[in-house]
């Protein structure tokens, strides 16, 4: 009986060793300025051509009220830090783009149902998430998101996102300094076919700084006079 | 129909240019509408480079975007206020933008590029202060 439990323990304990020896450091600071970003071919469902041709920036646009549509749209800024920090239970990915504070807590994929992370308030369409570790990356699993826009910018502006929306990020190191972020969208709502992005975030020497955002101050601004 | 730019007085020697290019500033910006906010490329045009000179009524140092308020004198001696958009404070500041050196009531010229579809409005690529000295973000 001793016996057995020792075995048992052991081979926790190993178990634990060799998957902390597999997961990947993607922690540190990276900001977006100059890394590559791709959009993959999106091809609409009718309700989603409809929802992409109506979308108006002057009055759509989510971050005109300090809100952050979608991870993809957080992803997606420039010029602001995104610092990373993986504990033994959870990742924390901090952006400087809205003060968004992301706790994820790390799950068996299997358990991606039961223990997801606290909503971000008022941003409803970055719905709740989990992570684990696959190989060389960081997974992170998100639904329950708000109907909004996948991006708010460029030639994507205007891309939806339904509440049947899934998103899956999968982060890794392209090299020692240069973070790779896949983005995996599944919407039978809006797209026949999952739309894939790739945004890639080079390491950073700066540190986290507040944002701060005032509805008043985001939005479009005329000359007075 | 969206009215065309005025060009400030400091643009004198160049008026014919800078007038021809924000007319076709203005015709690109009615012919195809702006996609998105936050998006330089959607808001600006880049192929155009413009230059105001006038009196910095306003510096707001926010996030997402900085701007300034500049009153400038036309050729017909009417002052009108031009928007200069910049980058988060927060990128002005690692830029090593030295932000302090800008006050309200000092003369300010600025070049960059002309908004899209948006009178006197422009994102600022280079400050010159009244010493002379150039800032670039």
């Amino acid at each position: 009986m001793r016996c057995g439990v020792l075995a048992l323990a052991c081979l926790i304990s190993i178990t634990t060793v060799a998957r902390a020896q597999q997961r990947p450091d993607v922690s540190g600071n990276f900001m977006l300025n100059g890394g590559k970003t791709t959009f993959g071919e999106w091809h609409l469902t009718e309700a989603g051509e409809r929802r992409f041709k109506a979308y108006d920036f002057k009055k759509d646009d989510p971050a005109l009220k300090c809100i952050g549509t979608s991870w993809t749209r957080v992803w997606l800024n420039p010029n602001v830090l995104v610092k990373i920090t993986q504990n033994p239970n959870d990742i924390r990915l901090q952006y400087e783009w809205m003060d968004i504070d992301r706790r994820i807590p790390l799950v068996e994929p299997t358990m991606a149902r039961v223990k997801r992370s606290v909503p971000i308030p008022n941003m409803p369409g970055l719905g709740t998430s989990v992570a684990w570790y696959d190989g060389d990356a960081l997974v992170i699993e998100t639904r329950d998101i708000e109907p909004g826009y996948v991006s708010t910018m460029q030639e994507w502006a205007g891309l939806p996102q339904s509440r049947m929306m899934r998103t899956i990020e999968r982060l890794s190191l392209a090299n020692p300094n240069l973070l790779s972020i896949q983005i995996t969208h599944v919407d039978p709502a809006n797209y026949r076919d999952p739309l894939p992005v790739t945004i890639t975030y080079p390491r950073s020497k700066f540190d986290l700084m507040h944002y701060g955002c005032d509805p008043k101050d985001a939005q479009i601004t005329e000359p007075n006079k | 129909m969206a009215a065309i730019p005025k060009m400030p007085r400091s643009l004198n020697r160049t008026s014919s240019l800078a007038t021809v290019a924000l007319v076709v500033a203005a015709l690109i910006a009615l012919a195809k509408p702006a996609l998105a906010h936050h998006s330089v490329p959607v808001n600006f045009d880049q192929s155009k480079e413009i230059t105001i000179s006038g009196t910095l009524t306003e510096a707001k140092w926010i996030n997402p975007h900085s701007r300034f308020r500049i009153d400038v004198k036309q050729d017909d001696g009417k002052t009108v206020e031009w928007l200069v958009e910049m980058g988060a404070v927060n990128t002005m500041r690692r830029a090593g933008f030295e932000i302090e050196k800008f006050v309200v009531g000092d003369t300010l010229t600025i070049i960059g590029w002309p908004g899209r579809g948006r009178d006197r409005s422009m994102l600022l690529r280079t400050a010159v202060l009244k010493d002379g000295t150039r800032l670039t973000p």
